[in-house]
């Protein structure tokens, strides 16, 4: 039995495993650390933040295990229940009360005592539906009409409803998810090539018309001109960074988290990362998150059916996409937007919908190992 | 159908390679981004960040309050709200000048060109009232802001306003004590700020995030409220009688060497001090330097005694008020003796008679002797604006400033010399440091003696003839209590050179002066036209001597001070004497019930109720009592329960 048992766990990719597990437990560390103070003060509990991460880990890793030992059919037979239940939850947050309004944006929903991010299942259904559409679709995929706007259309819309949030960031993945999966999906060259002019015209439009909104969203080339205001997140980021050095001021020792830094537990956790731990700790997050990406992206490669593959590349991307825009806005090299370092920085919705890729994508592997 | 699907697969493994191509280069290129980060930019950046921890937005602690010996408040910070504004910020100018200046009853014109101007930040006007406040926090304007400053309160008014100089509006010490102990008093700034909490509680970190008090430290003073409170008093009225410019009185408790009172007239109020002359705040008892006259010849004869050039019983020849040595004529102006005995040279105060001591004694040898009690020196004390005062070293002095120096002429001293000095011959000749606080406690000089103990007992026999036999302050007896004093009295130098009209009148005394427990000073400056130091200052430093026995519970019984002769002396200063006869016993109160003293003034109040034993409470500001608690006739408050409150009024 308990041969049997390790013969089973060991069908699973374990360095995906493993390298989700080590962000996932760096990540509680390093929310401790940057929210202790804080939560000491406005909580009067130094674990407020700490203790609710590691309750959404724990129901992230059940989710993780659950997602890894079911039929697939779980997961494509219920695609369109997944599709709605995810537009459901979205159009909830901006259209009744249950959404909640912080810093301006609703972009929460409140369910009794929890809050809930549903751009984050909106993400994981949009895969779910992709995959399933290039790949029941494979053969009339070329065509306009069948191939790209259906797929178009549906990501439009979620994307329509997150910008009345207004969730820039959110909208953008979204159709850079979009982007990547047409470009596996075999959508045409042309209708990409076609698209992203589009979307540079109307980048070029919003420049002409709103140099304000222009000036606010590429304050990020130069933070220090304006540190107090637009760029003041971004310098504090960039301070802790520089303050890290090589080896880091030491775990709990940083003194950019102490108000300085805004959201340092959220989405600007890795610049607590490299004012503690430095530039090696950063790297020992490089190379986990490398890790984790090949062994996805040999996954995806592997799975002899199309749907189990765009599947799985659909999941990558969505991983891929937030480690990279994470680190790319707290390192100062995109426009500030607010994305969250998947399996790392503090939110519950967050982490269990990481947990959930992870484990469709272990459910993936043990399938591809199996045969 | 297997062609079909392999051509796809194909295509997205392709792509799939793109796209993990992409990914690997991205991570790359952020790894790499890091290093810069880090590694490259990492000192510079460092350097800005800790530059930002320290220059972040400040906030200044409170600044530390100054208490009396017994914890009463003489000064303390309290939160003004401020306003300023971020011109940048502003919109519409115009509206929001116009609701300011509804609100703050200021012009609009200079509001308006204030809000246009291209600062980032303008001061609008400080330390605001509570309801303009509030008005406009609720008018949420935009770019204009409110903030917490502390400002500085006085609660008592001109009590030891000299002394206890003044903060400026940035909170930082400008003048006397609030000068001298600003590193004390000042609140720190914290290196991390920090937002404030639902409550409005700030939290202050240090480096390493620990929650830090920046606020500044309290001193206590040796200084007592109601004795400094006594003193300004008697000096008040004896400055305004004596048509004089200026008095100092001060107060020392002779074992410790604690200032109980330091009181300088006219007053000086912290509180307004935009308005008045900055002469006022001139805290003279460490800053100006008078020749004291007569005062100073305890010290040669107490020289001349340790060093045994004279023996009490020593006659000098006195030449009938007037002496003419090396082409000066010395007189002794009142009285013209022939022969004095030295004690009766200090009882009678002549300065023929002192001159030839002091010639007898010689230059060096006064010279070390009075540097030794610290003239020509600043005291420990080390107030702001101190004086060392003027004593020429002894090559230079000519017999002439020998023999004056004598009686106290030529030598420039300040009143709190003096009352080291003299608290030196209280102490059997150990030569103390003064003592103004208590907490934090000073460093301070170990005693040294000056004076053998009978020299300083010799000494204060002699002193207590001035005043308990026919001496020059005779009229100034305390019965029942002995007081040793030395009046003094000496012509300003002028101008113009030589000496003119003007006077310093200047009186010390232990009380009691036979085992002493205080020494009290008052020197009143350019009194006319009577300008005698026993009948100018002798009476302040009775006045403050009676009551603050009185206070102490030391006042002999009530019957003896109704049975003191009448005060002698000219100008009416026999009033210092009659009131504590009438006030000691209050009429009409069974001894065991509380006395009406609603109505009396503050000091026969407060005397009445120390001849019980209580030390009242007092509330409010003014002269007079206005409602006191407990009512009169009610039973005394328990022992130990600080129960008694004044109300005044003025």
């Amino acid at each position: 039995m308990s041969a049997r048992a390790a013969q089973t766990v060991r069908t699973y990719d374990l360095y995906l495993l493993g390298a989700g597990l080590f962000l996932a437990g760096f990540g509680l560390v390093m929310v401790l650390s940057a929210s202790a103070i804080m939560a000491e003060k406005f909580w009067h509990d130094k674990l407020h933040f700490f203790s609710r991460q590691g309750v959404a880990m724990i129901i992230g890793l059940l989710a993780m295990v659950f997602c890894a030992v079911v039929p697939r059919g779980f997961f494509y037979r219920l695609t369109y229940l997944w599709l709605l239940l995810a537009a459901g939850l979205l159009l909830a947050t901006v259209f009744t009360p249950l959404g909640l309004t912080v810093n301006g944006a609703k972009r929460w929903l409140a369910l009794g005592p929890f809050t809930f991010q549903p751009l984050e299942a909106v993400k994981v259904a949009l895969v779910l539906y992709l995959g399933y559409f290039f790949a029941a679709k494979q053969d009339r995929v070329k065509r306009f009409s069948i191939g790209f706007l259906p797929p178009l259309l549906v990501t439009g819309a979620f994307a329509g409803v997150l910008l009345l949030q207004p969730d820039f960031g959110g909208a953008a993945m979204l159709c850079m998810i979009l982007f990547l999966m047409c470009l596996v999906g075999g959508t045409r060259l042309t209708y990409l090539a076609a698209s992203a002019l589009l979307v540079l015209g109307a980048g070029a439009m919003l420049i002409i018309h709103s140099p304000y909104r222009f000036r606010r969203l590429f304050a990020f080339l130069d933070p220090f001109k304006d540190a107090q205001n637009v760029g003041y997140q971004l310098v504090q980021s960039l301070y802790a960074f520089g303050a890290g050095r090589l080896t880091g001021v030491g775990l709990g020792a940083g003194s950019q988290k102490l108000f300085f830094l805004p959201e340092a537990h959220n989405d600007f956790l890795m610049a607590v990362v490299g004012e503690e731990t430095g530039f090696i700790g950063v790297s020992l997050v490089l190379v986990l998150i490398a890790i984790l990406l090949w062994r996805a992206f040999v996954i995806t490669a592997r799975q002899a059916e199309l749907r189990d593959r765009f599947t799985a590349c659909g999941l990558t991307c969505v991983l891929g996409l937030g480690f990279i825009l994470n680190l790319a806005v707290v390192l100062g090299t995109v426009p500030p937007k607010g994305v969250p370092m998947p399996f790392m920085s503090y939110g519950g919705s967050q982490i269990i919908m990481s947990f959930v890729c992870l484990g469709i994508l272990l459910n993936l592997s043990r399938r591809e190992a199996g045969r | 159908m297997a062609r079909q699907m392999r051509q796809p697969k194909d295509r997205s493994r392709l792509m799939l390679a793109v796209i993990a191509g992409g990914f690997a280069l991205a991570l790359f290129g952020l790894w790499l981004r890091a290093g810069w980060v880090q590694l490259v930019q990492g000192e510079r950046l460092a350097g800005l960040a800790r530059r930002q921890h320290l220059a972040a937005e400040f906030e200044r602690g409170e600044r530390g309050v100054i208490l009396d010996r017994s914890g009463r408040v003489l000064a303390k910070s309290v939160r003004f709200t401020s306003v300023y504004a971020r011109p940048v910020e502003i919109e519409d100018a115009g509206r929001t000048a116009a609701e300011l200046a509804q609100v703050l009853e200021q012009p609009m014109k200079p509001l308006t060109a204030q809000l246009k101007s291209t600062k980032n930040f303008v001061w609008i006007e400080r330390q605001i009232d509570d309801k303009a406040a509030a008005r406009l926090k609720d008018k949420d304007l935009k770019g204009i802001y409110l903030t917490t400053e502390y400002g500085r309160l006085y609660p008592n008014g001109h009590l030891a306003g000299q002394l206890l100089g003044f903060a400026n509006i940035d909170g930082q010490g400008i003048e006397g004590l609030e000068r001298a102990y600003e590193s004390v008093l000042a609140g720190k700034t914290a290196e991390f700020v920090v937002q404030r909490d639902a409550s409005g509680r700030r939290l202050y970190l240090d480096a390493h995030g620990r929650e830090v008090d920046i606020d500044g430290d309290a001193i206590r003073l040796t200084l007592d409220g109601h004795v400094q409170d006594l003193a300004e008093a008697a000096l008040a009225e004896a400055v305004v009688k004596g048509r004089a410019r200026w008095g100092s009185c001060l107060v020392v408790e002779v074992e410790s060497g604690e200032v109980l009172a330091l009181a300088s007239y006219p007053f000086f109020n912290p509180n307004v001090k935009a308005k008045v002359d900055p002469a006022s705040w001139r805290n003279r008892p460490a800053t100006d330097v008078f020749e004291p006259g007569s005062t100073m010849k305890p010290f040669v004869v107490s020289a001349a005694l340790q060093e045994k050039v004279v023996r009490p019983e020593n006659v000098y020849f006195c030449e009938n008020g007037k002496w003419r040595y090396s082409g000066k004529t010395i007189r002794d102006d009142v009285h013209h003796y022939d022969w004095l005995t030295v004690n009766k040279i200090i009882r009678y105060s002549s300065n023929i008679g002192a001159a030839k001591i002091g010639l007898d004694l010689g230059a060096r040898k006064y010279h070390q002797y009075l540097s030794a009690l610290g003239f020509g020196q600043k005291t420990a004390l080390d107030m702001p604006g101190e004086s060392p005062g003027f004593l020429r070293p002894p090559e230079r002095w000519y017999p002439i400033d020998l023999a004056a120096a004598s009686f106290g002429q030529s030598v420039g001293v300040t009143l709190l010399q003096m009352a080291e000095a003299y608290l030196c011959l209280a102490s059997d000749g150990l030569r103390k440091p003064l003592r103004l606080v208590l907490d934090p406690a000073p460093e301070l000089p170990a005693p040294v003696r000056v004076f053998s103990p009978e020299v300083a007992r010799t000494m204060r026999a002699m002193m207590l003839e001035v005043v308990e036999a026919d001496g020059t302050g005779q009229h100034l007896r305390i019965p029942g209590v002995p007081m040793a004093a030395k009046t003094g009295t000496a012509q300003k130098a002028s101008p113009q050179g030589g000496y003119g009209d003007k006077h310093v009148a200047s009186f010390a005394a232990f009380i009691p002066g036979d085992a002493p427990k205080y020494l009290i000073l008052a020197v009143i400056d350019e009194p006319g036209p009577v300008y005698y130091g026993g009948v100018v200052a002798g009476p302040v430093v009775r006045q403050v001597g009676v009551n603050l026995l009185a206070y102490k519970g030391r006042l002999p019984d009530t019957g003896l001070v109704a049975a003191a002769p009448a005060p002698a002396g000219a100008g009416g200063e026999g009033a210092g004497l009659e009131e504590p006869v009438a006030r000691v016993q209050p009429a009409a109160v069974a001894a065991g019930s509380v006395p009406d003293v609603t109505g009396l003034s503050l000091r026969k109040a407060v005397e009445v109720l120390a001849a019980k034993g209580v030390v009242p409470r007092l509330e409010g500001t003014g002269g007079l009592v206005g409602k006191q608690n407990p009512a009169p006739g009610s039973a005394w408050p328990a022992a130990g329960e600080d129960m008694f409150t004044l109300w005044l009024t003025s």
